[in-house]
């Protein structure tokens, strides 16, 4: 056995593939040869099917989001690797609707070309796609980064928003501008105090300095570009949120739907404390935090560390489609 | 010369020749990727052309569609192979069978430019890359616009001739581009003086429309015609 419960890195991903269609068998299948998890039972209004899909090691995203209300299809890659683009074609092309297929993308250079490579094969055969691609990390904002944010928690709320219009039969362009404009509205920002354990080595990915914190971290293992002391957990919250509300620059009175994200290692214990900390924050300084998930959604295998997201409320029906039922594996309501 | 001489029995044979040429130069790409990349680009390649000819028609007609045998070549490359610039010749493939259908039965020479103007369009929305950004575009676009300005009347055949010559001098070209993106982009000044593994492949591409490459040296060395 390797550092993981799983014969070796390759079958992490494809035995856990197997089991959540086992699990979750009312609400999903999978397709085995082309490599993809798929609902069982869209809501019939839905004209534009929602797909997404990118490495393994971050779950629950993808996989414990396809169901009804949210995600039609994911496509997993190996851990922290693109799908290929023939599984995110075959997907978009088996669960298309009449209206196309919207792709989530979170921005990553190997994502961006491989759903680009579907989405030029799918226009080949006829059938509409667009992409929204989800840039929410605050910590890769920078005129150096040619590549841009990164993608990270804030997909989770994105398509779950998302899923919820397409439930409705809104169209292609329309969804692709809804999610362009949830994004702007979205920041997340990581923190690890360890990484993730290596599926080939079994050794940390990287060490971080005792009594800190890397500031900025990636969902793919990938470090920060520093290192930060931390004081307490009170002061740190404070310091994310005041940097996620300077970037976002919410208007006073704000409504927000906040995300506390583990990165794979952190208890659910912590988290509940860290929301606390992170609600006082937002309301010392005017914010309402209208809706909040708390818990592991978009993980960095076993990364000992957490994310915060904000996503700005701009538009009550943003709340609406937020609160909309949703059957997945994960989100439930 | 009828029309029908460039139907699925050339484009057969092309993808063929195209075959043979990766499978002669592999070792030569390979060593050109491990210098700029990371070494895999001669097996990819490799892989795609095998998995071509897997999916080719075995013994197409006279009066078979000239885009068939495109057809199936772009879908193994863009189903067969991993890594992001084999799927790439795929749409490129996949652009000039999809031209060539819309041409008619026989493959001319206006489809083949409109299908590298497209597969070049494609290659470029997906991989975001521009013309000096040292990549299989640094090939592509001097095919395309060699292409446009053949005239429509040159026997296909005649017009990739033409396409391998605008092919072969881009990638030279490549050889005094410092990357802005890909594997070699982290490797500064030190990728300079090789020329982009894609932009060699996009060469072999159009050369073997017309004959078979046994190896990449005499192609890479300046002054060429």
């Amino acid at each position: 056995m390797g550092p993981y419960f799983a014969d070796d890195a390759a079958s992490l991903v494809s035995d856990a593939l197997v089991g959540v269609a086992r699990a979750h068998a009312d609400l999903l299948t999978l397709q085995a040869e082309h490599g993809y998890l798929r609902a069982r039972h869209p809501a019939p209004a839905r004209r534009v099917a929602v797909v997404s899909g990118g490495g393994a090691g971050h779950e629950p995203l993808h996989t414990g989001f396809v169901g009804t209300g949210m995600l039609d299809a994911a496509c997993p890659g190996r851990v922290f690797a693109s799908p290929h683009n023939r599984q995110i074609y075959e997907a978009s092309l088996a669960v298309a609707g009449s209206a196309g297929v919207l792709h989530v993308v979170k921005n990553y250079t190997g994502d961006r070309i491989n759903f680009g490579i579907a989405a030029e094969r799918l226009a080949h055969r006829g059938v509409p796609c667009a992409r929204v691609l989800v840039d929410d990390d605050l910590a890769t904002e920078s005129a150096d980064i040619a590549a841009g944010r990164r993608g990270t928690g804030g997909t989770v709320l994105i398509e779950k928003i998302l899923g919820a219009a397409a439930d409705t039969g809104m169209g292609l362009d329309e969804l692709a501008a809804l999610g362009t404009t949830l994004t702007a509205s979205c920041r997340t920002l990581a923190v690890a105090s360890a990484a993730h354990t290596a599926p080939t080595t079994g050794a940390p990915a990287f060490a971080v300095p005792e009594g800190a914190v890397e500031y900025g971290v990636g969902i793919h293992g990938e470090r920060a570009d520093h290192a930060i002391q931390v004081a307490g957990i009170g002061s740190l919250v404070e310091q994310m949120t005041h940097e996620l509300l300077y970037a976002l620059a919410p208007p006073a009175g704000a409504q927000m739907i906040v995300l506390v994200n583990g990165l794979g290692a952190v208890t659910q214990l912590e988290l509940y404390g860290i929301f606390d900390a992170l609600a006082r924050h937002l309301e010392a300084r005017g914010c309402e935090v209208a809706r909040n998930l708390v818990g592991n959604y978009v993980t960095a295998l076993d990364m000992r560390g957490f994310s915060l997201t904000l996503l700005v409320v701009d538009d009550p029906q943003t709340l609406r489609y937020y609160d909309a039922p949703v059957r997945t594996a994960v989100l439930h309501w | 010369m009828t029309s029908t001489s460039f139907g699925a029995t050339f484009t057969s044979d092309w993808m063929r020749r195209f075959a043979a040429s990766v499978t002669a130069t592999e070792d030569e790409l390979t060593r050109l990727d491990q210098q700029v990349g990371d070494g895999d680009f001669g097996v990819n390649l490799s892989v795609g052309v095998q998995a071509a000819l897997r999916r080719l028609p075995d013994k197409p007609g006279p009066q078979d569609e000239a885009a068939a045998p495109l057809e199936a070549a772009a879908s193994a490359f863009l189903d067969e192979i991993g890594g992001t610039s084999g799927p790439l010749f795929g749409l490129l493939l996949q652009s000039l069978a999809t031209a060539a259908a819309e041409a008619g039965p026989a493959l001319t020479t206006p489809a083949l430019a409109a299908g590298a103007a497209s597969g070049l369009a494609a290659i470029q929305r997906v991989g975001e890359a521009a013309v000096g950004d040292r990549t299989l575009v640094d090939a592509l676009a001097p095919v395309a616009d060699a292409l446009r300005t053949v005239p429509a009347a040159t026997p296909p055949d005649r017009a990739l001739l033409t396409a391998a010559d605008a092919a072969w001098q881009g990638a030279r070209d490549t050889v005094r581009i410092k990357a802005r993106l890909g594997r070699s982009s982290y490797l500064g000044d030190r990728a300079t003086g090789i020329p982009d593994p894609g932009a060699v492949g996009v060469s072999l591409l159009f050369a073997s429309g017309v004959t078979v490459v046994p190896t990449l040296a005499p192609h890479l060395q300046e002054a060429g015609h």
